[in-house]
């Protein structure tokens, strides 16, 4: 059994205008120890995914369809006081914003043990000190620093804390929604190496979310590209980076500025996202898509090209042989 | 290499350049420790010139920029803009300065005044400077904004930046800083808060800009990357020292400085995947 299992999930928000589709039909599994990575645009969807699976969806999100299995319980159909057993518990989740993600009127050994303490609230006292110099050493953070206030801490310490924070109560799958969107490289590097570390350390599941594929190739094993709410290409991070078969795929790394890739630079020329007001079977990428060719009115299909590698586009063809280097 | 130090040609020089921020005053004795953002830097950039400043935050590039639009004033040493200095320019002077030299920011769901209609956020500049009339000033405003590609112009005049997207706000924070046709324009991390694809297009943007105009930029990143694909020549700065200046392709492929090699050992990239 995966750890975790979605099923054609599909979100939408209830807005002025009507229903907008923002995740539509996505599946994958998880196991135990993996990582995977989603990588896409703002608004693609990505952390609405994320959202879901921490049970923190906002009010006006509606869950369409599908199934969110995760060790065999469907988290979809939880109430929000069964959800409050498994949130910080068994799923636990690193936010984008270290800065903001930290009670500033607390010191930061005592927001742990606020997480600690709410899911177990027998631990003996020696118990939680132990468990307390374990978190810190697993993040780096020397002992001393425990009862500081957040702003002592630099930025990249207050996001080992949150970390410290999401391991606290040893959960199964850790949900990373841009950990290190507002860090500088430096400090990223460091993050990133933490975040790896601990998460093959303690055996975790992790997802983890961004908008920079850099970033993501470079945690995760497996990564899933998002184009408007949908799941466009899948693979492991060698199939989905050095063979990239999406047209939206090829797109985004072509854009992407990396000091490796600077002679394979094209500037895209990229149309308004679509419409996710429109319930359609169509491709959304073919409005920008540069190898569209007759797909108008045609409805894609899921194309395998390993085992492990597949994507989401009307033309099978195209995408099984492949476009050459890219 | 561009011959980048023949003196005739250099638009922004900057020698000896200190800038210190008093920080809060210690409770009894009485003394305020100073903390040194910019360290006696020398730097100069030439005409037609794109120059990037790269560093960590903190390390002072914000500083640099900021006090090269006159937002702020050096503790010691002095900007040439020109040959002039700036740094004690006042009223009509600074005024006429600030026509020569704009700024684009790095946010741009917060440098735009959300009460300004996209016209009036452009047309301002004219205004201040009291230049053109009313109807060349909107002809103005309208080919600014077909330059910056949202076009037609016309169909973004009374529109909010709410109603943008990010991509389409820093247009028209590109717009605002271009639509005087400034010498000189310095552009701090204008990219950081995009998606690639759509940084890549306002990369794309602003050289174009730079050829129609013949403008001069400085431009301000962490990410060496972008430094490298939109810059001749790349300085680093860290701690408030610049520590390397070379051409953008002899920085990366020959980093003489730790400081720079950490830098770009850190870049996120594909190495994973090769």
């Amino acid at each position: 059994m995966s750890l975790l299992s979605v099923d054609h999930l599909s979100i939408g928000y209830q807005t002025k205008k009507g229903m907008l589709k923002a995740v539509d039909n996505i599946r994958f599994d998880l196991e135990k120890g993996q990582s995977l990575g989603f990588v896409g645009e703002s608004g693609c969807g990505k952390t609405t995914i994320g959202m879901a699976l921490m049970g923190l969806l906002p009010e006006n999100a509606v869950i369409l369809g599908g199934h969110i299995r995760f060790q065999g319980e469907d988290l979809a159909s939880l109430t929000e006081t069964q959800w409050q057993t498994v949130r910080g518990a068994k799923i636990a989740m690193i936010f984008q914003a270290a800065m903001n993600a930290l009670n500033p009127v607390m010191p930061v050994n005592e927001q742990i043990k606020e997480a600690i303490i709410t899911h177990q609230p027998d631990i003996s006292k020696t118990d939680l000190a132990d468990r307390m110099k374990e978190l810190f050493d697993l993040v780096d953070i020397p002992a001393r620093r425990m009862k500081d206030y957040p702003h002592e801490y630099s930025g990249g310490m207050k996001q080992r804390a949150i970390i410290a924070m999401a391991l606290a109560c040893d959960p199964a799958l850790i949900i990373a929604d841009e950990p290190t969107t507002a860090l500088d490289v430096i400090v990223q590097d460091q993050i990133l190496r933490e975040i790896k570390k601990v998460q093959e350390a303690t055996r975790t599941g992790l997802v983890f979310i961004s908008h920079d594929i850099a970033v993501v190739a470079s945690v995760c094993e497996r990564i899933c590209v998002m184009y408007a709410g949908q799941i466009v290409e899948t693979g492991t991070r060698k199939e989905v980076f050095k063979s990239p078969r999406h047209p939206y795929t090829r797109t985004l790394l072509n854009s992407y500025l990396s000091l490796d890739n600077l002679n394979d630079i094209r500037v895209p020329d990229m149309k308004e996202s679509p419409d996710q007001m429109i319930d359609t079977d169509e491709c959304r990428f073919a409005g920008s898509c540069a190898y569209a060719k007759g797909c108008a009115g045609r409805s894609p299909d899921w194309i395998d090209i390993s085992p492990t590698h597949k994507a989401f586009c009307c033309n099978p063809d195209m995408i099984r042989r492949g476009h050459g280097k890219s | 290499m561009e011959k980048a130090d023949s003196k005739s040609r250099i638009l922004v020089e900057m020698k000896q350049v200190t800038k210190a921020y008093a920080s809060r005053k210690k409770l009894f004795t009485g003394s305020s420790p100073q903390v040194l953002a910019l360290n006696s830097i020398d730097l100069s950039i030439a005409k037609g010139e794109v120059f990037g400043l790269v560093g960590q935050s903190g390390s002072g590039k914000t500083t640099t920029g900021r006090l090269l639009v006159r937002l702020e004033s050096p503790t010691a040493g002095e900007i040439f803009f020109n040959k002039t200095p700036i740094s004690q320019l006042k009223g009509s002077g600074l005024k006429t300065y600030r026509s020569r030299v704009q700024m684009i920011f790095q946010d741009p769901y917060q440098s735009l005044n959300p009460h300004l209609s996209i016209a009036e956020t452009v047309l301002e500049p004219l205004i201040v400077q009291k230049i053109g009339t009313p109807d060349t000033r909107t002809e103005k405003v309208v080919h600014t904004l077909d330059t910056v590609g949202l076009s037609p112009g016309e169909a973004f005049f009374n529109r909010y930046p709410h109603q943008l997207s990010g991509g389409q706000r820093q247009r028209v924070a590109i717009a605002r800083a271009i639509v005087l046709e400034p010498q000189f324009i310095v552009a701090d991390e204008p990219t950081s808060m995009l998606d690639a694809t759509i940084a890549i297009q306002l990369f794309q943007l602003l050289e174009q800009i730079k050829e129609t105009f013949g403008m001069t930029v400085l431009f301000i990143t962490h990410n060496l990357a972008a430094a490298r694909y939109m810059c001749d020549r790349i300085a680093v700065i860290h701690d408030g020292h610049i520590v390397e200046v070379n051409t953008a392709d002899n920085i990366i492929r020959h980093p003489e400085h730790p400081y720079t090699k950490q830098l770009i050992k850190v870049q996120p990239g594909f190495k994973y995947t090769r």
